[in-house]
């Protein structure tokens, strides 16, 4: 068993990043490991993008995060740097700049880049998905 | 050993170039997404001499009907095989 | 000599910059990376390589709309001790720079050197 962190810089339905990152993140798990964290940076921060309504009949990335965090107790870190400047705000954020509506929720948390600098140095593989 | 993974086509991208000039003598090159194409016949020499050490991996080969036309000399491994890659490997980089 | 084993840039932290100013936010968000691992007290090493050599390009400025540069916040490094600055020698060659004119003090590496770097840091990013 060994330690997994995944780091996500595609964003959702532009480049084929997500779905290799979640793919490998579900083979991972299904291994054995302990995947303890995927943190999104870059244009990987529009994952953690509630509103997203994709076809019916297209995978919906943003809710296979949130069942993999559900399954397998994965925290879902968000930089909050690159995350507000792409419109990307949790309930607090949104109040905190006067903005109506909120377009991160649990189980995806903001939180700042040292947590991935932590989350590499920690586990015993961080693999890069980039789009 | 470390596990070098590439997304992008040696046709269109060189970063390719990156990917070779960052590997040491005994690390590996997985090929994923449309970094696939590089399995091919003629784009793989590309790579040079990796032999033993080029992998693609088979679903992106296989979802872009590619995997008639994968080099013999490409190892093709699946989603498990992927992940036994990066177990093996000390680390990886990610070429993208 | 670029090349001189003894020199080997060893660290926790291997940051790549393949990006150039401007044109995206790779190099901006590699380097806050950088910062942030350094504030942290991790030893960071930064290797631009391709494109990423003219981020090192003196005499850059802000663009239209108010757009931000990088060069600010380059010149932040020294403050954070981050001062293991490698540029790839062939991207130098390539982009007709010379090591001895870029905006920070760097040291040119060679093909050697390059293909070690990965293994003597503990993590790898490449932005």
């Amino acid at each position: 068993m060994m330690r997994y962190g995944i780091l996500l810089m595609g964003a959702p339905y532009s480049s084929q990043a997500a779905h290799s990152a979640l793919r490998f993140a579900r083979a991972v798990a299904g291994r054995g490991h302990r995947l303890e964290g995927v943190f999104f940076y870059h244009d990987g921060v529009h994952n953690a993008a509630r509103l997203a309504a994709p076809p019916q009949d297209e995978p919906h990335l943003v809710d296979g995060w949130a069942a993999l965090a559900e399954d397998h107790g994965v925290s879902l870190q968000v930089c909050i740097a690159a995350a507000l400047r792409r419109g990307l705000l949790d309930e607090r954020e949104a109040a905190r700049h006067g903005k109506q509506g909120h377009s991160v929720e649990p189980p995806f948390e903001l939180t700042g880049l040292g947590q991935l600098v932590d989350l590499g140095l920690r586990c015993d593989r961080l693999v890069t998905f980039g789009p | 050993m470390l596990l070098h993974i590439l997304n992008r086509s040696p046709a269109t991208s060189e970063v390719y170039r990156q990917a070779l000039s960052a590997m040491g003598a005994a690390d590996r090159l997985l090929l994923i997404e449309d970094g696939v194409q590089g399995a091919l016949g003629p784009l793989v020499e590309c790579f040079g001499d990796l032999t033993g050490r080029l992998y693609a991996l088979e679903e992106d080969l296989s979802a872009r009907g590619l995997v008639p036309l994968c080099d013999a000399s490409v190892v093709k491994v699946d989603v498990e095989g992927f992940v036994t890659l990066t177990e093996e490997a000390m680390r990886t980089v990610s070429w993208f | 000599m670029a090349n001189d084993k003894a020199q080997w840039m060893e660290g926790d932290l291997l940051v790549i910059l393949r990006h150039g100013p401007h044109g995206t936010s790779w190099l901006r968000e590699g380097l806050d990376a950088a910062l942030v691992a350094a504030a942290f007290g991790r030893r960071v090493t930064l290797l631009f390589m391709g494109e990423g050599v003219t981020a090192l390009v003196p005499g850059q400025s802000g663009g239209p709309l108010g757009q931000k540069g990088t060069a600010p916040t380059l010149e932040m490094l020294e403050m954070y001790d981050i001062d293991s600055l490698l540029v790839e020698a062939d991207a130098l060659a390539r982009f007709g720079l010379c090591v001895d004119g870029l905006l920070l003090p760097a040291r040119a590496a060679g093909p050697l050197e390059l293909s070690a770097l990965a293994r003597t840091h503990a993590l790898v990013l490449t932005f």
